[in-house]
């Protein structure tokens, strides 16, 4: 009887038993990011002055991740300029650029009219933090330093204007309570 | 009292297999069906000696002593439930300064920034954010989470840099992971190299049309080299370079933290270690608390008796 219990234990527990099936997790992108707390890192821009993404805090920002060699971020410039200037005063354009020389970026800035301050990012320290899976790569970033949308890929000024929306919108009536 | 030291003996060596599930949580051993039978094992001889007293056949001692085996019970099936039952050991890998959600522990892990020169010492450290409960740091040593224990499992790293031939700092990228915009490469997969299995990864250039996959060498790799490497004492990458559309351009040896030129790219790996979290299944505390508190006090009260009286009196055997 008391070998038959150690033997019915034994297989019980042996059929138990979960063959391995380690599991690993990674970056998801930027649109995983939607609701985290904005981190931020202090940087120095083209015109030597430092910024980083909480000094705007209470403001709406749309923080553009870039560099001069990528031909999609290149193409967005101009679509990105046009926002800025339309959303002055509502909207903050931060743009980032990942890891070049800031004499590189601010020739750039130069050549092509950018009128928005850059931001220079040798250490790519908001590419990685921001999951950039590409260049470009924007983050919409609420007034409560909240992310409210990460976006992979080039932007038109329409997707533009219909990803800060969300963000520019009044807050909803509350809720009341009798 | 051959059977009463062989409970107490086995009993004690099954609580301290269980406890090495906290103390050594990186052995794989708890996931082994060996380590489950040895427990078994273990739980069938405290049973049978349970069965035995029961009958009478160790007196009061051995009475007072099934407190003992009972505590050992406890822990003993707290070992085999967080061994068969919990889920095998899993590493969350992430990029420093990223956060990543883990829905199983109702937590986000935020794995800290790192430059070269954390990278270099390789203390880095993971932060567990719970939407209930305070954050809590995982160092080299475990920390337990309700049925888990959260340890750092140290992996290889490089942290790159890369200038052009004027100077200019230049984006790293990784064009095959998932952590495109970052320069800490974490070696993720290997090659067969002769005797060794070397991890590599790769990295790009873009604004040169650069392609870059480094060899990470240990120095014990190293101290294995047939030809003289200068200093065997630090880990060292093996650099190829490839233009973007295949063609090799140039192979190097690049000791960590010193600047190579390759393919018109300066080039400094910063090598060192950054950590992966992982999540281990582990014996409820209160389990492995109220057993041992049961086991210690079951011996203790049978001492006691043998102390107070001498050789404990055994009941008489009634005849019916």
């Amino acid at each position: 009887m008391r070998r038959s219990l150690v033997i019915a234990l034994v297989v019980l527990l042996g059929g138990c038993y979960s063959a391995p099936d380690p599991k690993a997790a990674g970056s998801g992108g930027p649109s995983t990011l939607a609701g985290a707390p904005a981190q931020s890192f202090d940087l120095r821009r083209t015109d030597g002055r430092v910024d980083s993404l909480a000094a705007h805090r209470g403001q709406v920002v749309l923080m553009n991740l870039w560099a001069t060699w990528c031909p999609p971020c290149r193409e967005e410039m101009p679509a990105l300029e046009g926002f800025a200037r339309a959303y002055a005063g509502r909207v903050v354009v931060l743009s980032v650029d990942q890891g070049e020389a800031a004499s590189v970026a601010a020739a750039f800035a130069r050549e092509r009219g950018v009128t928005f301050p850059i931001l220079v990012d040798e250490n790519q320290q908001y590419g990685r933090t921001y999951q950039g899976v590409g260049l470009p790569t924007t983050v919409i970033v609420g007034r409560d330093g909240h992310v409210v949308r990460g976006i992979d890929g080039a932007m038109t000024l329409e997707q533009m204007r219909a990803a800060v929306a969300p963000a520019l919108a009044p807050p909803g009536p509350r809720a009341v309570s009798r | 009292m051959n059977s009463r030291i062989a409970a107490l003996v086995v009993g004690a060596i099954a609580i301290g297999l269980v406890l090495a599930q906290d103390l050594a949580p990186r052995t794989p051993l708890y996931h082994t069906w060996q380590y489950a039978l040895s427990l078994a094992i273990a739980l069938a001889v405290l049973l049978a000696y349970a069965n035995g007293v029961r009958r009478g056949d160790d007196g009061v001692v051995g009475k007072r002593l099934l407190v003992a085996v009972a505590g050992a019970a406890v822990v003993i099936c707290g070992g085999l439930a967080a061994g068969l039952l919990g889920p095998d050991t899993a590493s969350v890998v992430g990029t420093p300064g990223t956060v990543v959600p883990i829905p199983a522990l109702g937590a986000a892990a935020f794995f800290a920034p790192a430059d070269a020169a954390a990278v270099a010492r390789g203390d880095a450290i993971v932060t567990l954010r719970r939407r209930e409960g305070a954050a809590l740091e995982v160092g080299a040593r475990g920390r337990p989470l309700g049925e888990s224990l959260l340890y750092l499992d140290p992996r290889p790293a490089a942290y790159i840099e890369a200038w052009d031939e004027h100077g200019a700092h230049l984006t790293v990228t990784q064009p095959t992971s998932a952590s495109f915009l970052s320069p800490v490469l974490a070696f993720r997969q290997q090659q067969r190299i002769g005797e060794f299995d070397v991890p590599y990864d790769t990295f790009a250039t873009p604004s040169l049309h650069r392609v870059f996959r480094a060899l990470y060498f240990t120095p014990r790799d190293l101290a294995a080299f047939p030809r003289a490497v200068e200093d065997k004492t630090h880990p060292a990458v093996i650099l190829y370079a490839a233009d973007d559309r295949g063609a090799q351009l140039g192979i190097t040896f690049a000791p960590s933290g010193k600047d190579v030129t390759i393919a018109g790219v300066r080039v400094r790996a910063t090598l060192g270690t950054y950590p992966a979290l992982a999540i281990a299944a582990a014996p409820p505390a209160w389990a492995l608390v109220t057993g041992i508190a049961l086991f210690v006090a079951g011996i203790g009260w049978s001492a006691s008796r043998r102390t107070a009286r001498g050789t404990p009196r055994e009941p008489q055997a009634q005849g019916v």
